[in-house]
């Protein structure tokens, strides 16, 4: 894999033609930027809107199986518009534009136990500026699974199928918790004490989590308490499977590459535009899929124009290809199983030691 | 323990929602039944629109009230309210006198914002292309304190420069129409750039002819020129007992201002409105850095050339919430980590440490880091 790379990696001019390129695409879609995006963020904002309030009445008035698991899949669905489609894109600043202090990445904060400020840190931040180098993009692997031969193999990661199935159910924990890089305080790297404005935040954000999900709404249901808080444990089950699985396939499937430090040095935004382009992974599915996705599906475009409205990615993705095609650049997309199933396996493979003969 | 509540109510509703009201977490799903409803705005109609001149026309709106419309509370002749419009998907906030007096919203329930077209503007006249008859709009409470005071007999000058006119065709039409017995001793230059261009002539040379203490001089700016001495002298020689209040263009307001300091009338008998941003007056502005922290930018600005921090920020393509964009909204309050600004406002400067700021009234004044 690393081969491949350094056999196709393009050259300086090749790397500004890049540059030059994608600007053009950024530059064309923001002078585009109108009514359509508005109306395109006011309308999923009405949807999952009306599907948390039905999902919750459903929940606490079903009084039968099938309306209460509608009204829990309606209310994962309404926090999987809401974190993905709505929290995730608006916190990048895609609709900033719009000037509406609602949908704004400075106030917005989404339905998740993460607090919006450490995500715009952590995530948008580290992530989409080091995206995929070892040692500086904490997102790789979340300090938790081994994915790359690069790092070096533990005994622990024998069980790493385990941790990544109890990550994914326990997702948006994972992504509130990730600031605090627990690894680097167990490595003495970071001390808990520089970790306190963070962990005040956390805890201010997390309580008013469970305040809503786990005590207010199934408290007001008085005798329905239990059907409540077993619906809300459900509904922020599905999101967190399914965010949890669109992030690994966005970043995870097998043909993903990872850089070092040394080769992102003085990188110029040729390079940064090339690393982002090998260090993430689409893939194909219908418009509802890419919805509920946020449009992470398109991760490759997501990564090189973070704060695009994501809506456009499905349209600029052509040129995108074009381009990379021209220079040779590889262009990561597949079906959501191949992908999927590319992540699974890289998982369990990365769990035992490369054989002494590689 | 009443804010403690409110607190409280706060925390309770960003629990639930997210948001720090629960009206603007349900807005998106009111405005299914209430189009253009919205927690920080007051729907108006739009009843008329009637052109004045070639380039300036008048809408006419009812505010309005019913089960989810608040009241829009009333105002007082020479305010302003902001007009809230969606822009290709973007919003933006207009500042308008309102033309019409008190009395007669009492009566009607109409109030009527007459807009001067400006040629490169961005919005005025995209809104006479817009609008039409039925449709709605935004617009927030009255505010500004360009109003006359409460003493009631007393005399006073206006001095109106084109569309400037708007607040004193609210205060005249107040004392016109309202039931008080005392009158005011009004008496108003009206500037205009030649004679096609008199908003309201006919309108106010009626109100002239009907309250003996009203007196309107029309003067037209072809001729006789700006604002000077002479022109104060000679129309209203007891200028020195009246207080006078002063509307139009920057350029004109800042000469009037001069000619009636050089007549030694006593500053604070003089009001003036700026239809805009008031002029940067500031001593000096050295090179300055202004590092948006939040973003990674760093821009360091010419000598002699005053950019507030909006614009800056905005050359850098970085997209803070603004509305106003003169200091009245305040949508556009950003955290000032360190550094001293000049606000364009107050004539102000700021201390050195962290505090909010509005970056369309802020001038960078030495190193300033923001947290944008
Ligand atoms: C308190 C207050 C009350 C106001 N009341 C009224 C009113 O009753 N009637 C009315 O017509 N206007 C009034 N204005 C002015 C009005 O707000 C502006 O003319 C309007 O915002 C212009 O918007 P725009 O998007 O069309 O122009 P912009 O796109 O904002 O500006 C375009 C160009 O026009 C210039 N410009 C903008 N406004 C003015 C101006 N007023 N004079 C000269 N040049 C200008 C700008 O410098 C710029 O070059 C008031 C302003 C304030 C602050
Ligand atoms: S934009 Fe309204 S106060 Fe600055």
């Amino acid at each position: 894999m690393d081969t491949k790379m350094q056999k196709t990696k393009p050259s300086a001019e090749q790397l500004l033609y890049l540059e030059q390129s994608f600007n053009a695409i950024r530059d064309e879609v923001i002078s585009d930027l109108g009514e359509r995006d508005a109306k395109h963020i006011h309308k999923i904002i009405r949807i999952q809107r009306s599907c948390e309030v039905s999902g919750r009445l459903l929940i606490m008035f079903g009084f039968n199986p099938i309306p209460w698991a509608l009204g829990a899949v309606l209310l994962g669905l309404s926090k999987i518009l809401e974190t993905m489609e709505i929290g995730h894109n608006v916190m990048h600043g895609q609709y900033d534009w719009m000037n509406d202090p609602n949908i704004n990445s400075k106030t917005y904060d989404w339905d998740t136990a993460c607090p919006g400020e450490s995500w715009k840190e952590t995530h948008n931040h580290e992530h989409h500026t080091y995206t995929n180098i070892l040692g500086k993009d904490r997102d790789y692997g979340y300090d938790l699974l081994r994915l790359t031969h690069k790092e070096k193999w533990h005994p622990a990661n024998i069980f790493q199928v385990i941790y990544y199935g109890l990550l994914s159910v326990f997702f948006q924990w994972g992504v509130a918790l990730h600031e605090l890089n627990f690894g680097g305080i167990l490595k003495g790297e970071v001390s808990l004490k520089e970790k306190i404005p963070f962990l005040k935040q956390f805890g201010r954000k997390s309580a008013r989590q469970i305040f809503k999900d786990y005590i207010f709404f199934p408290l007001i249901a008085g005798p329905f308490f239990l059907q409540v808080l077993l619906g809300n444990i459900v509904a922020n089950l599905i999101r967190n499977l399914w965010t949890s699985t669109i992030i690994f396939c966005g970043h995870f499937p097998e043909e993903v590459e990872t850089f070092s430090i040394e080769e992102c040095e003085n990188e110029t935004k040729g390079h940064w535009y090339y690393r982002q382009m090998l260090g993430s992974a689409n893939f194909h599915g219908s418009t509802l899929l890419h919805t509920l996705s946020g449009n992470l599906s398109f991760q490759v475009e997501h990564h090189l124009f973070p704060d695009l409205p994501a809506h456009r990615y499905a349209e600029i993705s052509p040129k995108v290809q074009a381009i990379a095609k021209e220079l040779g650049i590889p262009y990561h997309t597949g079906s959501f199983f191949k992908q999927y199933s590319g992540v699974l396996k890289r998982i369990l493979v990365h769990s035992l030691p490369e054989p002494k003969t590689a | 323990m009443n804010a403690l509540a409110q607190q409280g109510w706060i925390w309770f509703s960003q629990a639930l929602t997210q948001h720090s009201s629960f009206s603007g977490y349900f807005q998106p799903l009111i405005q299914l039944i209430a189009p253009q409803w919205s927690t920080d705005a007051y729907r108006a109609q739009v009843i008329e629109i009637r052109d004045e001149l070639a380039d300036m026309f008048t809408l006419v709106l009812k505010p309005k009230t019913g089960l989810i419309d608040q009241q829009w509370p009333s105002f007082k002749a020479g305010q302003f309210i902001e007009l809230m419009v969606e822009k290709e998907g973007s919003r933006t906030l207009r500042c308008f006198s309102i033309s019409s007096s008190p009395a007669h919203y009492k009566k009607t329930g109409l109030i009527e914002l007459s807009i001067r077209i400006q040629r490169q503007g961005r919005i005025t006249p995209w809104i006479r292309e817009q609008m039409r008859v039925g449709s709605l709009v935004n617009i927030s409470v009255a505010q500004g304190d360009f109003i006359l005071p409460t003493p009631l007999v007393e005399k006073y000058l206006f001095i109106a420069g084109g569309s400037g006119i708007t607040p004193f065709r609210s205060m005249l039409q107040q004392q016109l129409l309202s039931e008080e017995t005392e009158q005011r001793d009004i008496h108003l230059l009206y500037y205009s750039r030649n004679n096609q261009h008199i908003a309201f002539q006919q309108e106010l040379e009626q109100l002239q002819n009907n309250c003996p203490n009203i007196t309107v001089t029309f003067i037209n700016g072809e001729q006789e020129g700006f604002i000077c001495e002479q022109h104060v002298q000679n129309y209203c020689p007891d200028y020195h007992q009246r207080t006078s209040f002063i509307c139009g263009p920057s350029p004109m307001i800042q000469q009037a201002r001069k000619v009636l300091s050089d007549l030694k009338v006593d500053n604070s008998k003089i009001n003036f409105e700026f239809f805009g941003a008031a002029p940067i007056e500031m001593k000096s502005t050295g090179q300055a850095i202004v590092h948006f922290q939040a973003s990674e930018k760093i821009v360091v600005s010419e000598e002699n050339k005053t950019e507030t921090l909006l614009e800056q920020a905005e050359a850098q393509g970085l997209t803070p919430v603004s509305g106003c964009r003169i200091g009245v909204c305040h949508q556009c309050i950003c955290k000032k980590k360190s550094g001293i600004v000049f606000n364009t406002r107050t004539q102000q400067y700021s201390d050195t440490g962290s505090e909010e700021i509005q970056l369309c009234i802020s001038v960078a004044q030495g190193d300033v880091v923001l947290d944008l």
